[in-house]
């Protein structure tokens, strides 16, 4: 824990964090200092002046708050009349050439100018000469749209893409109220954490093609969730919402913060990942090509379990924790093999070092804290050996060719647990639809071994089984999350004393407890 | 009046050539300075009482005492040879007329402060004189006062001329440092004040040319003979600019603590072509502007600057004569800070520019009363809350017009209303 | 200040000439880091060509290793450093306090006037540019020109005329 410190705001005292600039610290206890240019993960640059705070006794008086270490018997003065004028007034130059059709504004809604507008300004303009003319709807390449008369020139994406992405594609340009962001002529943005400066950006000068116009920010709903693109496994928000007579659908994905994880960003990849939640999903249970009831389905499955001598399953590595175990204790109620087999999910050489990882999934960790095999050798023996593969919702097309794959599955009857229509679904002789992770609840152990559990984030109208109950149904024996939960707790040393809703916000960092040391 | 000692050499034919500088006295006081440990020339310095000529007027000793010691990191001192400031024109006659007097200065400076390596920042439009000063910087490195063995003493020191390129705000110290590291001219949020953290990150001291060049004189002469000018708090000389509406405008060097009307009068010629004072504007286009009445009892230095409101500034004084119109003289001061506001902060940024179209909006005759309050208002809302001076170098003097001429802007709105009256 | 943002492209790529070349190599020498080049190469660019195209400056920022997205802000920052062809000779009257004290705009009404420049424009023969730009430091001997970077002193309509005539 760091170090405390005792300071008064507005002359009440308050312990905050030492160590940390003023808009932080007493921003931690829930005293909300105005700032636009600031921001945690790109340091203080000190130039949109809406932080400035008085320090009573202090030498200089007025200090910009993201600049100002927080020290013991400081006395910050937020409330107090001069500073309200001052924040006031720099609003105030903040807007004079600042358009003013909020009601048509991409950002309404989650606006900081707006906001701060709201909370203490709401005068008449006095602007009464031309604004300032500037670019719209600027192509700035990676899906980013840019509007130069709406930017507060805060600076925060043009630091981004300098001291994060380190690609520098935006800067700065002109002085005076001519300054502008821009990119130079031929080098858009490309890198591949470009959205993120959609999110950094306070007003609404930085818009995502993607989203733009496709939804009014306050009718989106917000859930938490976690990227299941690859095997970081980001935080996120995920926007989602459901129309008049429509389906409840994602609108996109936005960065939540983790500093253990993803910081405050996540790549474009993973923030586009949300689509794939909306589009080709499988829909309905299918015998051979044909949808049929669920019911008659599941029982076709039942007996084809029955029916067939020797099994194999397989999993995706995107499974959550509790998936596996359920279906781990199928495989051992059957005396079927269960693998792992997953290489197709991973892309050599992708990795960036920062967030992006070569392997495209989720959950390899928690295949291998439950002991499942992943060896391509055993798997294809075992599907070579059985007449039934009951498969959740493992992609095999990307490991295999589609006439490989055809060629593998030659006399083995498979069934299809999947989210998704893929080709691999087309092959198999039943398919049961299941959620997807943003359909249900879980945990994932990423690739730093930090185990994050997320909630269910929606609900769709046909709402599909979690692979948890359909592996119930095909017999599993860990019929409640409690027995799951167990079984988890028995694999990994360090869920043993936890309640299943014990598991930290930020995460539980494996390497840190014993478990490190035990293989399962 | 006039003094003859930062302006010894200015008369004298090629004193910007090594050979006809030394033979007047140049680099003749560096055995005296190695001679003495660099905690002695700081503490000579300190007693001299110089004061920064950049604008400020900070204690040159003083400013170099706070140097951190023992960084491990080099040391830099940045000469200031921006001189953008409007009506400010002298530094340039020491990089033409007398160029090795500064060059003799860096080295006392550099000795002083532990430094190796200078870097001379001049303004852009100075293309004549960049050439004349690069010229003597090579003659001093081939007469080996620059180089790996200045002087022959064990002691390394080189000087680079780095170019602006059109920007007053590079006159602002941090500006300046950012503008040799390649940025644009965007000053720093202080602290770190550059003696901590400058640049590249290291400690620098940055002074003006006229400071640097008064080193040698004060070396040679000693602190009581440098206080033998000027008064108490504001000792030595300086190198006036006088300008505008008098009859012998120019660059005249005297002790400071001199009366100013008596200057304007004596060594510049009085105002032109008879006509009556209106206002001075004492230390460059930054500072307030006097009233005739004040500037009656106002000394040339900086405490009497002070006490009247006003700055010494860069020493630039400004002569406005009675046909003088303030509305179009603070239009064109606006236009000046904001076409060289570095467009960093939202106050002096989107500010400025207001109060331009507001001051053209009155002095096109489309303006009101209101407009007039809110350039005043303007004013105090920007000022300070800025992360550089610029803006304030914009809205102090715009203020002293506003509340001492008042009466100017109200006659372009009553111009305006009477129009308005005939047009119904 | 006006918008700078619009570059000029030549079409073709840029390169030093290799007295330009030299003298680079000979200036990076005299700074800890390559980002400091950024000014010095932009002014070497503009003397080699008159002016700074798109191209030249994707070379320097290249050539330095740099972002090209700060060349961009430098180059549209300082505001000497041409984007655009200038005229053969390039007048600056300064526009600032002591020169306007004193008579400058006697010089811009002439030079629109007579030669029919605007400020901020080239005549149609390419022979002039005009520019009004601040304070250039010799307020003292206000009003003054610069032409091509020499200065012109105490400038009034018949200096200019004679000055005018010497231009080629
Ligand atoms: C906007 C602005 C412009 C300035 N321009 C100059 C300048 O052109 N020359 C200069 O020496 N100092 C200038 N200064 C002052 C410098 O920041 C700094 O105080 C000075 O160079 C320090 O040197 P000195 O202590 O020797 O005066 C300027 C300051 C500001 C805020
Ligand atoms: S686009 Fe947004 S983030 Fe970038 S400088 Fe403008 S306001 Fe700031
Ligand atoms: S006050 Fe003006 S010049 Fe100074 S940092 Fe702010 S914007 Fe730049
Ligand atoms: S948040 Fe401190 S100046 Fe912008
Ligand atoms: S005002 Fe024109 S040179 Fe200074």
């Amino acid at each position: 824990m760091a170090d405390k410190i005792k300071l008064f705001v507005n002359g009440v005292e308050v312990e905050v964090e030492a160590g940390k600039n003023l808009i932080d610290a007493v921003g931690a206890v829930g005293i909300e200092i105005p700032h636009l240019c600031y921001h945690p993960a790109l340091g203080a640059d000190g130039n949109c002046r809406m932080c400035l705070v008085g320090i009573e006794d202090g030498r200089p008086p007025l200090v910009p708050a993201c600049k100002t270490p927080a020290m013991a018997g400081m006395k910050v003065l937020l409330d107090a009349a001069h500073i309200k004028k001052i924040q006031h007034d720099v609003m105030e130059l903040e807007l004079i050439n600042h358009p003013t059709d909020c009601p048509v504004c991409d950002q309404a809604g989650e606006c900081k100018l707006q906001d701060y507008y709201m909370a203490f300004d709401q005068a008449e303009s006095r602007m009464n000469v031309p604004q300032v003319v500037k670019g719209k709807k600027m192509d700035f390449g990676a899906g980013v749209v840019h509007d130069q008369e709406r930017c507060v020139v805060c600076g925060r994406c043009v630091r981004f893409c300098r001291q994060i992405t380190k690609t520098g594609e935006l800067g700065i340009i002109n002085r005076t109220d001519d300054a502008r962001v821009n990119i130079f002529p031929g080098r858009p943005l490309s890198n591949r954490y470009a959205g993120n400066v959609v999110d950094l950006c306070p007003v609404g000068a930085m818009t995502s093609r993607d989203f733009r116009f496709k939804q009014r920010v306050w009718f989106l709903k917000k859930a938490p969730g976690i990227c299941h693109g690859c095997a970081k496994g980001c935080n996120i928000t995920i926007d989602h919402n459901r129309e008049k007579y429509k389906d409840d659908i994602i609108y996109r994905f936005r960065p939540r913060l983790n500093e253990q994880v993803n910081g405050y960003f996540i790549c474009d990849a993973g923030r586009l990942s949300y689509k794939a939640e909306n589009e080709g999903r499988l829909t309905e249970a299918r015998l051979g090509n044909k949808a049929r009831p669920i019911d008659d389905v599941l029982a076709a499955c039942t007996r084809e379990i029955e029916r067939a001598e020797k099994i194999a399953l397989v999993l995706s590595p995107n499974c959550s924790l509790e998936q596996m175990a359920a279906v781990q204790a199928l495989a051992e109620k059957l005396g079927a093999f269960l693998s792992g087999y997953s290489d197709g999910y991973i892309k050599p050489g992708d990795g960036d070092g920062y967030l992006i990882q070569d392997d495209k999934a989720a959950n390899r960790a928690g295949l291998g804290l439950l002991g499942i095999d992943c060896s391509r050798e055993a798997f294809e023996s075992a599907v070579q050996q059985a007449q039934l593969l009951i498969n959740f919702n493992n992609d095999l097309t990307r490991s295999y060719k589609e006439s490989d794959l055809k060629k593998l599955l030659q006399g083995t009857k498979v069934i299809a647990v999947s989210s998704h229509d893929t080709p691999g679904t087309a092959l198999a002789d039943l398919a049961i639809p299941v959620a997807s992770y943003s359909e249900y609840a879980g945990s994932v152990v990423n690739c730093d071994n930090i185990l994050q559990s997320f909630a269910k984030g929606l609900s769709k109208n046909n709402d599909l089984a979690d692979i948890c109950a359909i592996a119930v149904q095909l017999g599993s024996p860990l019929g409640s999350p409690k027995e799951r939960f167990a079984l988890l707790q028995q694999s990994i040393s360090a869920l043993k004393d936890l309640e299943p809703d014990k598991i930290p916000a930020q995460g539980l960092n494996l390497n840190d407890s014993e478990a490190a040391n035990v293989t399962a | 009046m006039q003094v003859k000692i930062l302006s010894a050499k200015f008369d004298i034919k090629d004193a910007n050539k090594i050979k006809v500088a030394k033979k007047h006295g140049a680099y003749s006081t560096l055995d005296k300075v190695f001679s003495m440990p660099p905690e002695d020339v700081i503490e000579l310095v300190k007693n001299s009482g110089l004061r920064g000529r950049g604008g400020a007027g900070f204690p040159a000793g003083v400013k170099w005492s706070f140097l951190p010691k023992n960084t491990g990191k080099p040391v830099y001192l940045a000469v200031n040879s921006d001189e953008s400031e409007p009506a400010t024109f002298k530094d340039r006659y020491i990089l033409v007329k007398d160029p090795h007097m500064m060059i003799e200065g860096i080295i006392i400076c550099s000795y002083a402060i532990g430094s190796h390596d200078t870097y001379i920042y001049i303004r852009g439009e100075y293309t004549t004189q960049v050439k004349v000063l690069q010229a003597a910087i090579d003659e001093a490195y081939k007469a080996g006062y620059l180089g790996d063995k200045v002087a022959g003493r064990d002691f390394k020191l080189n000087v680079t001329v780095h170019r602006g390129a059109g920007a007053y705000v590079c006159g602002e110290e941090t500006a300046l440092l950012e503008s040799i590291e390649g940025k644009k001219g965007q000053p720093r949020s202080k602290p770190p004040f550059p003696a901590v953290a400058g640049l590249y990150g290291c400690p620098t001291i940055i002074n003006n040319v006229q400071s640097i060049a008064s080193l040698p004189f004060i070396i040679a002469k000693g602190a009581e003979a440098y206080r033998a000018y000027g008064t108490e708090k504001s000792p030595g000389t300086h190198l006036f600019g006088i300008s505008g509406h008098v009859e012998k405008p120019g660059m005249y060097e005297l002790p400071l603590g001199l009366p100013l009307l008596e200057v304007i009068d004596k060594v510049a010629g009085g105002v032109w072509k008879g006509r009556k004072l209106k206002g001075v504007i004492p230390g460059g286009s930054s500072t307030p502007v006097l009233l005739p009445e004040e500037a009656k009892t106002v000394t040339l230095d900086y405490e009497s600057m002070a006490a009247h409101k006003t700055m010494f500034g860069s020493g630039g004084i400004v002569v406005l004569d009675e046909t003088v119109d303030i509305v179009h003289l603070v239009k064109n001061l606006i236009d000046f800070y904001h076409h060289e506001s570095c467009g960093q902060c939202t106050p002096c940024r989107e500010g400025l520019g207001w109060m331009l179209k507001i001051v053209k909006k009155i002095l096109r005759g489309d303006g009101s009363m209101a407009d007039v309050n809110l350039l005043r208002e303007l004013c105090d809302n920007i000022e300070m809350k800025t992360v550089c001076v610029l803006s304030a170098a914009c809205t102090m003097p715009v203020r002293s017009y506003l509340d001492k001429f008042r009466h100017e802007f109200e006659a372009y709105v009553a111009k305006n209303d009477s129009s308005a009256a005939e047009a119904k | 200040m006006s918008d700078r943002s619009q570059l000029i492209s030549t079409g073709t790529p840029f390169q030093f000439d290799k007295e330009r070349d030299a003298e680079f190599e000979r200036l990076i020498k005299r700074y800890p880091t390559r980002e400091s080049m950024i000014l010095p190469a932009l002014w070497l660019i503009q003397e080699q060509e008159g002016w700074i195209s798109q191209e030249a400056m994707a070379y320097a920022a290249d050539r330095i290793g740099t972002f090209a997205s700060k060349v961009y802000e430098a180059a549209t920052f300082y505001t000497m450093y041409h984007l655009h062809p200038m005229g053969r000779n390039h007048i600056c009257v300064c526009r600032t306090l002591s020169c306007w004290l004193r008579g400058k705009q006697e010089i811009v009404d002439y030079l629109k006037n007579e030669i029919g420049l605007q400020p901020g424009q080239i005549s149609d023969d390419g022979k002039f540019s005009l520019e009004e730009v601040e304070c250039l430091g010799h307020c003292g001997t206000a009003p003054v020109v610069q032409v091509n970077g020499e200065f012109h002193e105490n400038m009034d309509v018949d200096k200019l005329k004679s000055l005018l005539a010497t231009l080629k």
